[in-house]
């Protein structure tokens, strides 16, 4: 007779079953606490709006309240004259003209406290661009604040990585102190420490590059380490052997084999912090969310139409372009 | 009789779980002499040159160089004039033919040389006498090791092993990985120059034939222990039948 040791194993037993089991349990309980139901139901209505069952549904209704202003994106500005300082009309910024245009003017009769409207011509200056410019310089410091943020993560995590990689760390305390910091690093996601940040160092660009490049230290830090603990022993070895002192044997031994993992990871955060630092704006820390945001609360969605494309061109070429340096170098190393 | 080069005496290695890796072993190597360590897998050859290195540490027993003990982790003393050669040659894959050769200098260099990368002439002009030395002439010094071949990677291990000018190298079965012509003439090889540069070889092997026509003397181990020691030219086949049986 065979033992249990000598059988083929089958597929699933009780204990499968009962997992299995357990795990449908959990998945409904979950799925009606976070609102599964109703996501599939609002679904369902919009694709019976969409094939014209029927006449409306909350998805659509909800939505196209925006996206009806949203489109013609706004290039453009235009400002009355009046209300520019020191006008001087024979010295107009570059590409813009004035417009007489005709405005309705509202004002209270102060005899019979009435809203009274009269119609006057009014000089603007329209910059056909003027928007388009400011959103460039804002996504322009969004980019800035992306490869400072990396540049800083860099800075931090190299040492982070060293002491927290178990074959290089001097002593247990310091390595699992620094592990300890790489992971709380991490674990503080950037929106929440920008508004720390934002406290430290007040609104704009240096909270934002302060919370990105903490964060994103904390992954340099751990995949960095990562590397240097699974790099060819091998070598290592060799090195050691010929009487290398341990910061040698990284360098001439380990470096050359993670280097090309290292650049894809700083790309990888550079291309994150450039996406993130779009977001973080919204709650302070500079850069093109700080003017997402003030558009979005003015209900000016055809000026948020722009800052959405410029984001996306942006992001998507730089995506591109750190996508093939990243094939590039890690495909040199095969 | 003049004094070995290298002593091993009494040595005993236990790992983990009470595993006896070498159990009371006794080697005398003199100066340009070739050994040649024959043994099945796990009979302690690996671990004993691991040993000789200061890459594992020994439980009992004593290693000197020219009469100096250097157990207690003195390594430094064996550091310039031991060289190793690996069975999986060991190189740094993504640097250069000549970067591996030149790092077999690595100790010697100073740091701020070592950061910036700039090696002494001699050091390089050294280098590339070894390189023709080992049959490698005809190639791009610069290109990585990782595009060639198991035979020429080795050649660049032997390489390496020979810049820093050692009295012994310890080769760990430095041709199990490469076809049986190629094995033959990296053999020839570390043989030949081991001779004309007078330094001793501690070679361990699995190919009993490669033994005998390369080695002097032949030790053979089994399960951590010396089964003979003997000139290459007296080995008999009872000795083999007691090694491999």
């Amino acid at each position: 007779m065979l033992t249990d040791s000598k059988k083929l194993k089958p597929p699933f037993n009780y204990k499968t079953i009962i997992l299995v089991l357990i795990i449908v349990f959990i998945i409904i309980f979950s799925a009606q606490r976070v609102g599964i139901p109703e996501i599939v139901d609002r679904l369902y209505e919009v694709s019976l709006d969409i094939i014209g069952v029927k006449e409306t549904s909350r998805i659509n209704d909800g939505l196209s309240r925006i996206f009806n202003e949203m489109w013609p994106p706004v290039i453009e500005t235009k400002k009355d004259i009046n209300l520019i300082l020191n006008f001087d009309s024979s010295n107009l910024p570059f590409y813009s003209f004035i417009e007489n245009q005709k405005v309705q003017l509202y004002e209270t009769n102060i005899e019979t406290l009435e809203l009274e409207s009269r119609e006057e011509e009014v000089l603007f200056l329209v910059e056909p661009f003027g928007y388009l410019k400011v959103v460039i310089i804002k996504i322009i410091e969004s980019i800035e604040i992306a490869f400072w943020s990396s540049f800083i993560a860099l800075i931090i995590s190299i040492p982070l990585a060293y002491y927290s990689a178990k074959n290089y760390a001097p002593n247990k305390i310091i390595y699992y102190l620094c592990r300890s910091i790489v992971s709380a690093l991490r674990a503080v996601p950037e929106l929440i420490s920008v508004l720390f940040m934002v406290l430290a160092f007040g609104f704009g660009p240096a909270a934002g590059i302060m919370a990105l490049g903490l964060h994103s230290a904390g992954f340099l830090g751990k995949f960095f380490a990562e590397d240097i603990e699974n790099a060819d022993k091998g070598s290592q070895d060799a090195l050691k052997a010929l009487g290398a002192s341990k910061w040698r044997v990284l360098k001439e031994a380990v470096l050359p084999q993670v280097m090309p993992q290292y650049v894809a990871y700083i790309l990888y955060i550079l291309d994150r912090n450039l996406r993130m630092a779009t977001v973080i704006g919204l709650v302070g820390g500079g850069g093109i969310g700080q003017e997402l945001k003030g558009r979005f609360d003015l209900f000016e969605y055809g000026h948020v139409t722009t800052i959405i494309l410029v984001i996306f061109i942006v992001v998507f070429i730089f995506d591109q372009i750190s996508a093939k340096l990243r094939n590039k170098l890690i495909g040199n190393s095969s | 009789m003049s004094k070995p080069l290298l002593k091993i005496e009494s040595v005993c290695k236990m790992y983990p779980g009470n595993v006896l890796a070498l159990n009371n072993i006794n080697i005398k190597v003199s100066n340009s002499e070739i050994i040649a360590i024959l043994g099945p897998s796990g009979s302690g050859k690996s671990t004993l040159i691991r040993t000789i290195l200061g890459l594992t540490t020994l439980n009992e027993g004593n290693i000197y160089f020219r009469s100096k003990n250097y157990k207690d982790k003195n390594f430094n003393i064996i550091r310039n004039s031991i060289a190793t050669i690996y069975q999986n040659f060991n190189l740094v894959s993504r640097s250069s033919i000549i970067k591996n050769i030149i790092l077999g200098d690595i100790a010697k260099v100073s740091s701020w040389r070592l950061l910036f990368n700039i090696w002494p002439k001699k050091t390089q002009n050294k280098a590339i006498n070894i390189i023709k030395e080992v049959g490698l002439r005809d190639i791009d010094y610069n290109k990585r090791v990782e595009n060639l071949s198991g035979g020429q990677q080795q050649r660049v291990g032997i390489a390496r092993a020979l810049i820093g000018s050692p009295d012994i190298i310890l080769a760990d079965e430095p041709v199990s990985s490469l076809d049986p012509q190629t094995a033959k003439d990296i053999l020839n090889l570390i043989r030949e120059t081991a001779k004309k540069n007078k330094i001793s070889v501690l070679c361990s092997l699995h190919q009993i034939d490669f033994a005998k026509i390369f080695a002097d003397r032949i030790i053979g181990m089994k399960e951590g222990k010396i089964l003979f020691d003997k000139p290459a030219k007296k080995l008999l086949k009872l000795d083999l039948d007691k090694l491999y049986k």
